[in-house]
């Protein structure tokens, strides 16, 4: 009997337990949780994450601060900062915002990717009195600027000319020449295609349309604007979306009766009568193969 | 039931609700996800705000400024950026940031909304 009894009230001393733990819980979970007042922007909803992106290129386009513009989207706790701005900026010109508004994105993931600020301004001068660490960026930024666009021409060595004594030497050429500039072409000459290439690969995607853009020094070049036409409609896009592909590379997926014809919006190079090419497996089966065009600046 | 059983029972409750209270606060929280901008940390908040004015250094456009600065809550975009003005100078910014963070400032204390401008 006693036995019986002291069974009961440790049940009911256990029952207790359980229902204090519960009703602490439902308090702590549910009437009073733990309020966040300092939160961190890798928990921000993912709308403000994406404003966020959009700040940050936006400043980025402003300073060319490429390693705060790194550290500042690394506080995203994005696994891949990189493609998830690629990513946004395809999300947003597919939902119709104009290239404009896109740009910022594209150019800081296709410098993100090159590690290097593509277009250095008088901003990031003004940045070398900052503590930050802009200086090293800045200095970096001039140096591939000054290589860019000027080649040197070696100093030839000066001739010695031995008359009858030849102790004193007579230097004949004494003017070092300067170096000479080479015109660089600007971001709008235009492209010409140097390239018009069938691609075979079994298991790739049938009629893939792929592009590439190279300014005069066989560097690729983002932002750059395709327009694919054909007989029922076209489409538009950009260079510089895919930048683990490349920054100058865009493509698109052609039907196989359809006959397109594309052009660069800036300088107008035309190239019509595109069809998707048939190509031929070992075993003589024929398939839809892909095209490359590759398109570079003079 | 006597009364040293019900004080048994009542302890054991005390001892539950503390135990519920511990681990729902300090050893499994609520982990918030999907958190609005208007409770970043200070120096987070200010960091955006300060994008915000160095962007706005080479757009010029205070109505995409004052946009970007309504997502940190209800307060009118001048009042934020005076706020991260006064943050910025006590944390030693350096002086363009301050600059441009004052030139946001005026911008935004100049700003009309659109749907607010006379006709």
């Amino acid at each position: 009997m006693s036995r019986l009894n002291l069974r009961s009230q440790i049940l009911h001393i256990l029952l207790a337990l359980l229902v204090g733990l519960g009703l602490g819980l439902v308090y702590s979970w549910f009437l009073s949780p733990v309020t966040y007042v300092d939160a961190n922007p890798a928990i921000l909803r993912s709308d403000f994450k994406d404003q966020y992106r959009i700040v940050i290129a936006a400043s980025y386009a402003a300073t060319q601060n490429l390693d705060r513009a790194r550290v500042r989207l690394e506080l995203l706790g994005d696994i891949d900062p990189v493609g998830e701005l690629s990513a946004q900026a395809q999300r947003m010109l597919a939902s119709g915002e104009p290239f404009d508004k896109v740009r910022p994105l594209a150019q800081l993931a296709t410098d993100l990717n090159n590690g290097f600020a593509s277009i250095p301004t008088p901003t990031s001068f003004t940045l070398l009195n900052t503590p930050q660490g802009d200086s090293v960026i800045s200095v970096t930024e001039t140096q591939t600027a000054e290589t860019a666009s000027i080649e040197e021409t070696p100093t030839p060595f000066p001739t010695i000319i031995f008359e009858q004594t030849p102790i004193t030497p007579v230097v004949a050429e004494t003017n070092t020449p300067r170096p000479t500039f080479t015109p660089v072409p600007g971001p709008g000459a235009p492209f010409t295609l140097v390239g018009q290439d069938t691609v075979c690969v079994p298991g790739t995607q049938e009629g893939l349309l792929q592009f590439i853009f190279m300014d005069g020094r066989r560097k690729q070049v983002a932002g750059i604007e395709i327009i694919v036409t054909w007989s029922q409609g076209e489409d538009r896009f950009f260079t510089g979306f895919k930048p683990e592909l490349g920054n100058g590379y865009a493509d698109f997926i052609m039907d196989a009766d359809t006959v397109y014809s594309v052009r660069v919006v800036a300088g107008g190079a035309f190239v019509p009568d595109i069809v998707t090419p048939t190509c031929t497996d070992p075993n003589g089966i024929s398939y839809p193969g892909g095209l490359l065009l590759t398109f570079q600046q003079p | 039931m006597t009364s040293s059983n019900l004080i048994k029972l009542a302890i054991a409750a005390l001892i539950g609700i503390a135990l519920g209270l511990v681990y729902g606060w300090v050893v499994d929280p609520i982990e918030y996800k999907d958190v609005p901008p208007n409770i970043l940390r200070a120096d987070y908040r200010a960091d955006y705000v300060l994008m915000v004015a160095e962007a706005y250094q080479k757009e010029i456009d205070s109505e995409t400024a004052a946009r970007r600065l309504a997502v940190l809550g209800g307060e009118s975009p001048a009042l934020v950026v005076a706020s991260t003005l006064e943050y910025a100078k006590q944390n030693a910014f350096a002086q363009n940031e301050i600059q441009a963070l004052q030139d946001l400032l005026t911008a935004m204390q100049t700003y009309q909304p659109q749907g607010n401008a006379n006709p």
